[in-house]
């Protein structure tokens, strides 16, 4: 008891500001988006900042790390980012189409279906950044229960005009690049996320957070962004997103939703570590009078703003259109939300040759420039000399395509990577065009769905005037030629049917005995042909 | 054929080239040499790497020990007869406990001298001095003075300072200790079982703690193993179970049964250490009850509180429970000077997981570093002894496990590994007698070596792919090819054993 009474003493001399004590600093923040066509885009960000820190430098890799001591910063991640030095780290998995022309641009821009990796490491490390790049994928894999292992050299390239570092680079820095686009998202994967939070689905924001609501949504993802800022230190930011819709939901087909109907849950009070836990919703732009509830904290032109503090209890947002009977759809193509929309196509019916297509169509006013990247496996290679750009009425238009790379592929090993830069006429719609060919695959390169086809990662567009509004194609399936999986069994048996034939009868031939028969005339008619053969 | 002209007369098809015996039965021959001359290839290229194991080398290293020659030195002050009594006594109480160790302590020989005068520069000596000038026997370097009052418990402490882990219920001690390793992983968590639900400690100064608490014992434990040191604070961890209500007095508790203790951790929901290396964790967590589970005690196995607020889980880490008292703020921050206690524990949660010995009852000791060298070099004995019987057990496993299974590879790795064990080994034996510490660096690669060895990935190669397999794959092959060679065979052999009988005849 003595020793409680001690230990009292030192609480009140040092509670009255734990913060000062603490060089870590994190930000919750929940963006409710209401989209015209009655749906709505969540986007959970949770934020922790390092302060005053920067990347372990590669070369301080040969000696030992010193002591990590982290209060809100997720140690699991802290260590791994510094057992490999990564100065920039990005890993999305998502499931689903993002639809860019009814949703618009999302929050949080790497929506590529499947699992997306891309990170900024340092060289002059004793090991090498691709074995680095390998250990990251595996280190990942295993915190996340995703299988990132599959990123390997013929998936990984190194895009640096698409994917430029979001952070500051305190050395020279070497980009690796890799998409899975058949890798699935589900509760296995928000799990281990969710442990990297400090107020894990109990409270404050992530408390909403509920996987079978989340995992029903037309659209999910997760998201883990690391960046080091330059002179504030290394930030780390999870995100979820996700795009809901409570017209589904709706007995009535109305599109009104509250927390409640959304997660299943509502935010039961503060997270107490949290130095700042804002909702903020934004209604959408129509004259339909709506109601929100309860009032926000703070009123902007778009947005509405609450603030979740200590005194927050079973905070329930709601928002509700009481005029509205029944939502009516808007007509889908009277406007589209984003500057330009992308359609890819895989075409062709053989297993041997196909065409690529892709179709851009300008939906501004104003001229758009944008990158244009393909990381593309070596099961598919271009032919480049193939390639057109057509504009209306198939006019060739080649002067809107120009500063292109191109890495080609090696078979077996690496993929191929074009960079190029699309203009786009006012309200124009571009077509590019080429032929491709089907890779014919080893045996053993296969893999176990091996029906299925090949997932090939989505294209990216990159306006070249704003870079966060990156857009991903939706991924395209590849139906390689498959063999029968027996065929080797087959192949045996045939060949050693062959090679016993051939020995058979060649050593027949050098090991038979001829005799002569003498045929008399009057037996002549009753002995065989073959009988003269005898052995 | 049937209209084969009769004239001109046939040739005898014996006359011909190809028909005589003698090119039937070379040709016959030659298929014959090319299949005996293929087998050495086809056994080459499919038989699997066996390299052959130094098997003699691990049966007389098994049979090998280390030896600890210990000299201890009896200084009684002015009777030597006394000296020689208490010498007979230490030697008694010492083979006792030997003799209880089951084969354990082997390795140590104690050489007492009694009454005579030793070189101070003998820094190797053990002595043991019985003195008037103190009240508590005390121990420092590799010394011990016991007050002449207490010189019939001579022979019981110095025993016991030789043999920790048969001091105490042995048993239990040892199944506490962690296994060696030369790397561990020190992680400490500030764990609050519920953040949000009112009170918590929401950060700790963990660095100051450690470098006051832990560092000097890191240091001095720098020859045994190395440390990373990593830390985190948790604000939600639900415990698995309902804590015990109870009432005391006019109180109410929370209690923890033994049987809790053993499932306290909740492994699903915490996350206590990070994962990028594959050395072994050790884990100390500072455990704080939420609002509705203060205060948390433990309870005996008659269900009463005990005054202790820590336990050990053996192998595993300590934990160190944290009842916020009711008028502390919603959410506190500990300095060092409230963790000092705290750290206490953990420090001596740490050292009996790394198989320190405490100094026997009623010893203190003067030393400003936490633990006597006499400590450290039991220390070094016991895990030197422990890793040469791992490493002996290790090698043993695999040469009865590579004669076992006729289809496990052995690579050029695995019998490098067990060579630089069975090196290290024998270097361990043979430096013994006169450094532990060279004995137990070297006892430690040895283990090293052996269990890489053993977990080699290389031999487990072919297990899946069993010999069976191959046979049915031949099988379409060898079964047309062979019948017809073995039949041509058996009937020229026939053919010409008969033109044998008939030449005699």
């Amino acid at each position: 008891m003595q020793w409680l009474f001690l230990f009292s003493i030192a609480l009140a001399t040092c509670s009255a500001s734990w913060a000062a004590h603490i060089d870590e600093e994190y930000n919750e923040e929940l963006v409710l988006r209401a989209l015209p066509n009655g749906k709505l885009a969540a986007r959970f960000a949770f934020s922790t900042l390092l302060k005053g820190t920067t990347p372990r430098p590669p070369t301080k890799l040969s000696s030992d790390d010193a002591s990590q001591h982290y209060t809100l910063f997720p140690l699991a991640l802290g260590q791994l980012l510094r057992e490999y030095a990564v100065t920039e780290l990005h890993l999305t998995l998502n499931a689903g189409k993002w639809d860019y022309d009814s949703w618009g641009y999302p929050d949080e821009p790497g929506v590529g279906t499947g699992a997306e990796l891309w990170t900024w490491m340092g060289d002059g490390a004793p090991t090498s950044i691709d074995e680095r790049w390998k250990a990251i994928q595996n280190a990942f894999a295993g915190l996340f229960c995703a299988s990132l292992g599959g990123m390997d050299t013929q998936r990984t390239t190194s895009p640096t005009r698409a994917f430029p570092p979001t952070g500051a680079m305190p050395h020279n820095a070497r980009l690796r690049h890799a998409t899975l686009p058949a890798e699935n998202v589900c509760t296995e994967n928000l799990t281990p996320f969710l442990k990297l939070l400090p107020c894990p689905a109990h409270a404050g924001i992530a408390a909403l957070l509920a996987p079978h609501r989340v995992f029903d949504a037309d659209w999910h993802g997760l998201g883990v962004h690391v960046r080091w800022r330059a002179g504030v230190g290394v930030e780390l930011v999870l995100t979820v997103q996700a795009v809901m819709d409570p017209v589904r939901t709706s007995v009535e087909g109305k599109r009104d939703w509250s927390l409640r109907s959304l997660f299943d849950r509502t935010v039961p009070r503060a997270c107490p570590v949290a130095s700042s836990s804002h909702i903020k919703v934004f209604p959408p732009s129509s004259a339909v009078a709506l109601a929100l509830t309860p009032e926000p904290f703070w009123k902007g032109a778009a947005e509405a703003v609450y603030e979740v503090s200590q005194d927050t209890s079973d905070l329930d947002i709601a928002m509700r259109w009481p005029e509205e009977a029944k939502f009516t759809h808007p007509d889908r193509n009277l406007s589209s939300l984003s500057d330009f929309s992308v359609r890819r196509t895989l075409q062709g019916t053989t297993q041997t040759h196909g065409r690529l297509t892709v179709v851009l169509r300008n939906n501004r006013q104003t001229e758009i420039q944008t990158l244009y990247l393909e990381t593309m496996p070596w099961h598919v290679e271009f032919y480049l000399h193939t390639l057109t750009v057509t504009c209306l009425g198939g006019k060739p238009c080649d002067h809107l395509f120009s500063n292109m790379t191109y890495i080609p592929p090696v078979p077996h090993a690496k993929p191929a990577l074009l960079q190029a830069v699309l203009t786009l006429p006012p309200l124009a719609t571009v077509r590019l065009s080429m032929n491709v060919r089907k890779s014919f695959l080893r045996y053993t390169e296969h893999p176990p769905d091996a029906q299925r086809g090949w997932e090939l990662p989505p294209a990216v567009f990159i306006p070249v005037d704003s870079a966060a509004r990156r857009m991903y194609t939706s991924p395209l399936l590849v139906d390689l030629p498959t063999p029968d999986f027996s065929m080797p069994y087959n192949v045996i048996i045939m060949s050693c049917t062959l090679i016993a034939l051939l020995f058979g009868s060649l050593f027949n031939l050098f090991t038979r005995r001829f005799v002569v028969v003498k045929v008399y005339e009057d037996v002549a008619r009753t002995v065989d042909v073959d009988d003269t053969k005898r052995k | 054929m049937s209209d084969t002209p009769v004239t001109p007369p046939v040739k005898d098809p014996s006359s011909l080239l190809f028909e005589q015996p003698r090119v039937r039965r070379t040709i016959l021959a030659s298929y014959w040499a090319v299949i005996i001359l293929a087998v050495p290839l086809w056994w080459s290229t499919t038989s699997i790497e066996r390299l052959s194991l130094p098997v003699s080398r691990v049966s007389t290293n098994e049979d090998k020990q280390l030896r600890f020659p210990l000299r201890v030195h009896i200084d009684v002050g002015q009777s030597p007869d006394n000296a020689h009594e208490v010498a007979v006594a230490v030697q008694e109480r010492f083979t006792a406990r030997k003799e209880r160790s089951l084969g354990k302590l082997d390795a140590v020989e104690l050489t007492l001298v009694a009454g005579e005068a030793v070189q101070p520069s003998d820094s190797d000596m053990y002595r043991v001095s019985i003195s008037d000038d103190i009240s508590h026997p005390l121990q420092y370097e590799r010394r011990l003075a016991v007050p002449s009052s207490l010189t019939s418990q001579t022979p019981d402490i110095v025993a016991s300072l030789f043999t920790p882990y048969t001091s105490r219920g042995s048993q239990s001690f040892e199944h506490i200790v962690s296994k060696y390793s030369p790397r561990y992983r020190l992680a400490f968590t500030l764990l609050n079982e519920d953040a949000a639900s009112g009170k918590s400690v929401v950060g700790w100064d963990v660095q100051e703690a450690v470098s006051r608490h832990l560092s000097p014992i890191l240091r001095q434990m720098g020859v045994l193993h190395n440390f990373t040191v990593e830390s985190q604070v948790r604000f939600y961890a639900p415990l698995a179970f309902q804590p015990d209500l109870l009432m005391v007095g006019d109180e109410t508790l929370h209690g923890l049964t033994q049987e809790d203790l053993k499932v306290f951790v909740n492994s699903a929901e915490w996350t206590l250490a990070s994962s990028v290396s594959n050395d072994p964790v050790l884990h100390f967590v500072l455990f704080v009850p939420s609002v509705s589970h203060t205060p948390l005690r433990i309870l005996d196995h008659e269900l009463k509180p005990t005054s202790s607020n820590a336990f050990i889980l053996p192998q595993w880490g300590g934990i160190v429970l944290l009842s916020l008292p009711s008028d502390s703020p919603s959410s506190s921050y500990l300095s060092e000077a409230a963790l000092s206690s705290t750290f206490n524990t953990f420090r001596g949660q740490l050292l009996k997981l790394l198989g320190v010995s405490d100094l026997p009852l009623g010893v203190e000791t003067n030393a400003t570093l936490p633990l006597t060298d006499w400590q450290l070099d039991t220390l070094y004995r016991q895990r030197a002894v422990e890793n040469t019987a791992g490493s002996k057990e290790t090698l043993g496993s695999i040469v009865r496990l590579v004669d076992q299974i006729s289809t496990m590879p052995v690579g050029h790795g695995v019998r490098g590994d067990i060579e630089d064990s069975l090196d290290a080994l024998e270097k361990a034996y043979a430096v013994s007698w006169n450094s532990p510490t060279q004995a137990l660096g070297n006892s430690a690669k040895a283990l090293t070596h052996a269990s890489r060895a053993f977990f080699s990935p290389g031999m487990l190669a072919l297990l899946y792919f069993p010999a069976e397999h191959k046979y049915a794959v031949y099988t379409p092959l060898f079964a047309p090819v062979a019948v017809p060679l073995v039949v041509t065979a058996l009937r020229e052999f026939s053919a010409w054993s008969k033109a044998r009988r008939n030449a005699r005849t």
